[in-house]
């Protein structure tokens, strides 16, 4: 229990009578790097709605560092270190790259009406301060040159890189990722998988939904997975690629 | 309270029909048609203008005369006027406006400017005045246990059978499945073989015949006005949200319902003496309902938050 | 590249604004000044009212079908909490707070009302926002009208405006009185256009802020303004409170400038008439709706004379219909001609939101 950051218990939902995740047991352990995949509808998506609040489930518990989060605000658990990203990359067209990272830096005491409309000192410090992290962060990722460009003019993969850049600007200690790859052309999936590794290598706990079953088996520490909702299974890369369930259920998939 | 039963089930029968033609036209294009009322009202005044008497000079600012036609005529020709008022507004404006990709919030703007337009265009020509049918006034009279003239008990058995068969059509045509099947899937290109533009067309005209024909129920029950659409339209929104937003079944019967909340609710205890307040009782459901149970009495659960 | 493109637009505005009142000017030889004052009333009153809207719906993205009910609470509050008298007897009611006290109690209540309105926006979305608001702000009307021993229903409330013209300094009497003008008008003009210049100046500061630019983010996309862990329901309904305040203010100057409170004149029009300013304006930006008023307000009271030489034999309520009927046409030709207004950026176009 102590070690695992994240644990699962019997987990279940379902939309009508269709069952999309049904979970008995699972936990991920701080640092690790985890893929989860599986068919098209094994409900990857879905189960990161739920431990991230942003569905709530039918029936079990999802628990953060020993804390009931089931029924939790998704901004609350958010606050608590796990950030997300989403399938549909998510950024906010209408504001330039700049402000994306700025509103997704600063804090909510920052945000504060009051403190806004009297401007304080210490809000202008915070900001430059911010203003610095982001702008170290743009030039890591190379997305420096579109600061002061609207979010909705980016190409697709840039958008998956600001989503990324603004999921870390706070520092969290649990990333999910939900497709980082998909819709990005291969130079720029190379660049997004070193930077994920290197996420990992500072120590972030990084869980990690991807269809790019070669990118996933070369840098995932641990693969779980998924189908038709239930875990079937789950150990290092070299074991899921002989695992007999997974080539079946992948084979089934074909079958169609 | 039982007395007000007639009034209820013919306010009903109004907001029935006008709900399952917003219903329709919201399931197959997703506008949100703030100029429904207006379609309704011009089923009344294009009523008026042709069955009018030729010497009845109130209307048009005494620049055109009435056509003084058959009454039963001058319904039919009315909703005939709004079919292809409809059509011209697809045509016309909706059309180009889905071609060139404008948003479902702009859209739901410009309803709201035509409603303006033309509502102040019926005042123009149609005056401000209270206006009726020509047709001569007939004496309450007791049917099972509600009140109400032998007119509109006609009224109401019409509506029912327009709507049953308007139902039967949907079901059981190829262009009714066609369109149905275009509401719930929320997706034109779902339907293979018929032009999407061809489907959206004729859910205009439809939509807009039977609000026509709601126009004159609503005008023979009570009576011309050039607002009667506005003042009516937020029922009609709660009648379509009550029986669930999408189901011509559920508008049938959430305005139906409406409708007779709406008037049963003046017998209720603390509305003693606040008549005035009977359509914030029916607006309040409609509230409550997309708040705590948005996909209606009869709706299929969809998120729409 | 976006200054020099801003500051051309503005030029512009201001162009067309002075241009429309100097037409004012040649439309009317006699009394002109009189008629450009109504005019300008009229224009700060509901020009204070967009820029509310504007931090709904430019900033928020909340749909706010049901602003007229934050203009109505705030006018019915502070009015009633004054002396004033009421109903169809006109009972009296002599007692009261002073001016001041009643109106930050009035503009207080339409951010409350604004909070209780914006408790929808936790769940619905877009268009479904914009039934529930006009069907709350309908109740809200409806239940003013109702209770009339409180609020004089159909009656309304007289005898209030004294309350605030006690406060009328004399240099407005004197001037005034060269111009031809109505003091007690002009009084209510100034203090429309003071509260315009401070609630500028205000939004200007939270613009830039970062409690704005949360706004915004919630306005873009509100799953990932929750992922990045901000409270978007809040941010919601502090939209709401700050937007319904402003509105509250506004009403509060209308009643004033009426003389006289009726629950009709917080019909939907009102809400639909304060959309045209805004959407005219520049939907998103702050000082745009101010040039959208005045421009609005011109082309409203110069319609009279047009809608004369049109229909010369309809009467009074086809004149004014005339004049509704081009708000109509307005709101028409700008959502599908210019839905950025006069001042808004085409970048940050939101009306195309699918």
């Amino acid at each position: 229990m102590s070690n695992n950051l994240i644990s699962v218990d019997n987990l279940k939902k379902s939309f009508g009578g269709l069952k999309a995740v049904d979970v008995q047991e699972l936990s991920f352990k701080k640092g690790e790097l985890t893929s989860i995949i599986g068919p098209n509808g094994a409900g990857k998506t879905t189960f990161f709605d739920l431990i991230s609040g942003f569905q709530s489930a039918d029936s079990g518990e999802v628990s953060l560092k020993g804390k009931n989060i089931s029924n939790t605000q998704p901004y609350k658990i958010a606050r608590m270190g796990m950030v997300r990203t989403f399938q549909l990359t998510k950024v906010f067209d209408r504001m330039t790259v700049m402000e994306n990272l700025l509103f997704s830096g600063s804090n909510i005491n920052n945000d504060s009406f009051l403190k806004s409309i009297l401007k304080l000192n210490s809000q202008k410090l915070y900001e430059s301060n911010l203003k610095d992290k982001a702008n170290q962060i743009m030039s890591d990722l190379n997305i420096g040159h579109m600061a002061d460009s609207y979010a909705r003019e980016l190409s697709g993969g840039q958008k998956k890189l600001l989503e990324l850049a603004r999921s870390i600007i706070n520092e969290p200690e649990i990333l999910l990722l939900d497709e980082p790859l998909a819709g990005v052309n291969p130079k720029l999936a190379e660049d997004i998988l070193s930077l994920i590794t290197k996420l990992s290598d500072t120590g972030i706990t990084i869980l990690m939904v991807e269809h790019n079953i070669e990118a996933v088996m070369k840098i995932s520490e641990r693969i779980v997975v998924l189908a038709e909702g239930s875990l079937i299974a789950d150990g290092v890369p070299n074991e899921i690629r002989t695992d007999t369930n997974v080539i079946e259920a992948y084979l089934g998939k074909a079958d169609e | 309270m039982l007395d007000q039963l007639g009034n209820g089930l013919l306010l009903g029968i109004i907001i029935s029909v006008a709900s399952v033609a917003l219903s329709l036209l919201y399931g197959v294009t997703r506008i949100v048609n703030f100029a429904h009322g207006e379609i309704i009202a011009l089923g009344a005044i294009a009523t008026l203008f042709f069955s009018s008497p030729l010497d009845y000079r109130v209307l048009f600012l005494d620049k055109f005369s009435p056509l003084g036609l058959n009454f039963v005529i001058s319904c039919i020709l009315a909703v005939l006027v709004c079919g292809l008022f409809g059509g011209l507004l697809e045509v016309f404006l909706f059309r180009p406006l889905r071609k060139n990709d404008v948003g479902n919030i702009a859209v739901l703007v410009v309803t709201i400017g035509l409603s303006i337009l033309v509502r102040h265009l019926y005042l123009l020509f149609a005056t401000g005045k209270v206006q009726n049918f020509p047709l001569e006034l007939q004496r309450r009279q007791t049917y099972l246990f509600f009140d109400m003239t032998p007119r509109n008990l006609n009224v109401l058995i019409i509506g029912i059978i327009v709507m049953i068969i308007f139902g039967l059509l949907l079901t059981y045509t190829r262009l009714g499945k066609a369109m149905r099947a275009v509401r719930d899937s929320g997706e034109l290109s779902s339907v293979s073989g018929i032009n999407s533009d061809n489907i959206i067309l004729i859910t205009w005209i439809s939509s807009s015949m039977l609000a026509g024909l709601a126009g004159i129920f609503q005008a023979t029950i009570n009576d011309v006005r050039w607002n009667m659409g506005f003042l009516i339209l937020l029922l009609i929104f709660a009648g379509t949200v009550l029986g669930g937003i999408g189901t011509s079944f559920g508008a049938m019967v959430g305005g139906l319902l409406i409708g007779i909340m709406v008037q049963v609710s003046v017998g209720l205890p603390f509305m003693e003496g606040h008549t005035e307040a009977k359509n914030a009782v029916a607006l309040g459901i409609m509230i409550l309902i997309l708040l705590f149970r948005p996909q209606g009495i009869f709706g299929k659960k969809e998120r729409i938050s | 590249m976006t200054s020099a493109k801003i500051s051309f637009r503005l030029i512009f505005s201001l162009f067309v604004t002075a241009f429309s009142i100097y037409l004012v000017f040649l439309l009317n030889p006699d009394g002109a000044p009189r008629i450009l004052l109504n005019l300008l009333t009229f224009a700060g009153i509901y020009g204070l009212s967009a820029i509310g809207l504007n931090v709904h719906f430019g900033w928020t993205g909340l749909l706010n079908f049901g602003h007229a009910s934050f203009m109505g609470v705030g006018a019915y509050v502070t009015l009633l909490l004054m002396p004033h008298a009421a109903g169809r007897e006109g009972e009296v009611t002599t007692t009261g707070l002073p001016f001041f006290a009643a109106l930050i109690l009035g503009i207080g209540a339409a951010a409350l009302f604004g909070l209780l309105l914006g408790l929808p926006a936790i769940r619905l979305r877009g268009d479904y926002l914009a039934i529930v608001t006009i069907a709350a702000a309908e109740i809200f009307r409806l239940l003013v009208r109702d209770l009339e021993s409180i609020t004089g229903g159909v009656y309304g409330i007289i005898n209030y405006t004294d309350n605030f013209q006690k406060y009328r300094p004399l240099f407005i009497d004197n001037f005034s009185e060269n111009l031809g003008f109505s003091p007690s008008q002009a009084w209510v003009c100034l203090a429309a256009w003071v509260s315009i210049f401070i609630t500028v100046l205000l939004l200007k500061r939270l613009s830039d802020s970062p409690w704005g630019r949360a706004l915004r983010a919630v306005r873009e996309d509100e799953d990932a303004v929750r992922a990045m862990g901000k409270n978007a329901v809040w941010l919601k309904l502090q939209s709401f409170m700050l937007g319904a305040g402003i509105a509250g203010l506004s009403g509060v100057l209308l009643a004033f400038n009426y003389g006289s409170l009726e629950t009709t004149v917080f019909i939907p029009l009102l809400t639909f008439y304060v959309w045209a300013i805004m959407i005219l304006g520049g939907v998103g930006t702050i000082t745009g709706p101010i040039f959208g008023s005045i421009i609005f307000w011109v082309i409203i009271s110069e319609t009279d004379r047009l809608a004369y030489l049109l229909f010369e034999n309809a009467n009074g309520q086809q004149l004014a219909g005339v004049r509704f009927l081009l708000v109509g046409v307005l709101i028409m030709f700008l959502m599908i001609f210019r839905p950025s207004g006069l001042l808004g950026k085409k970048e940050e176009l939101l009306l195309d939101v699918k």
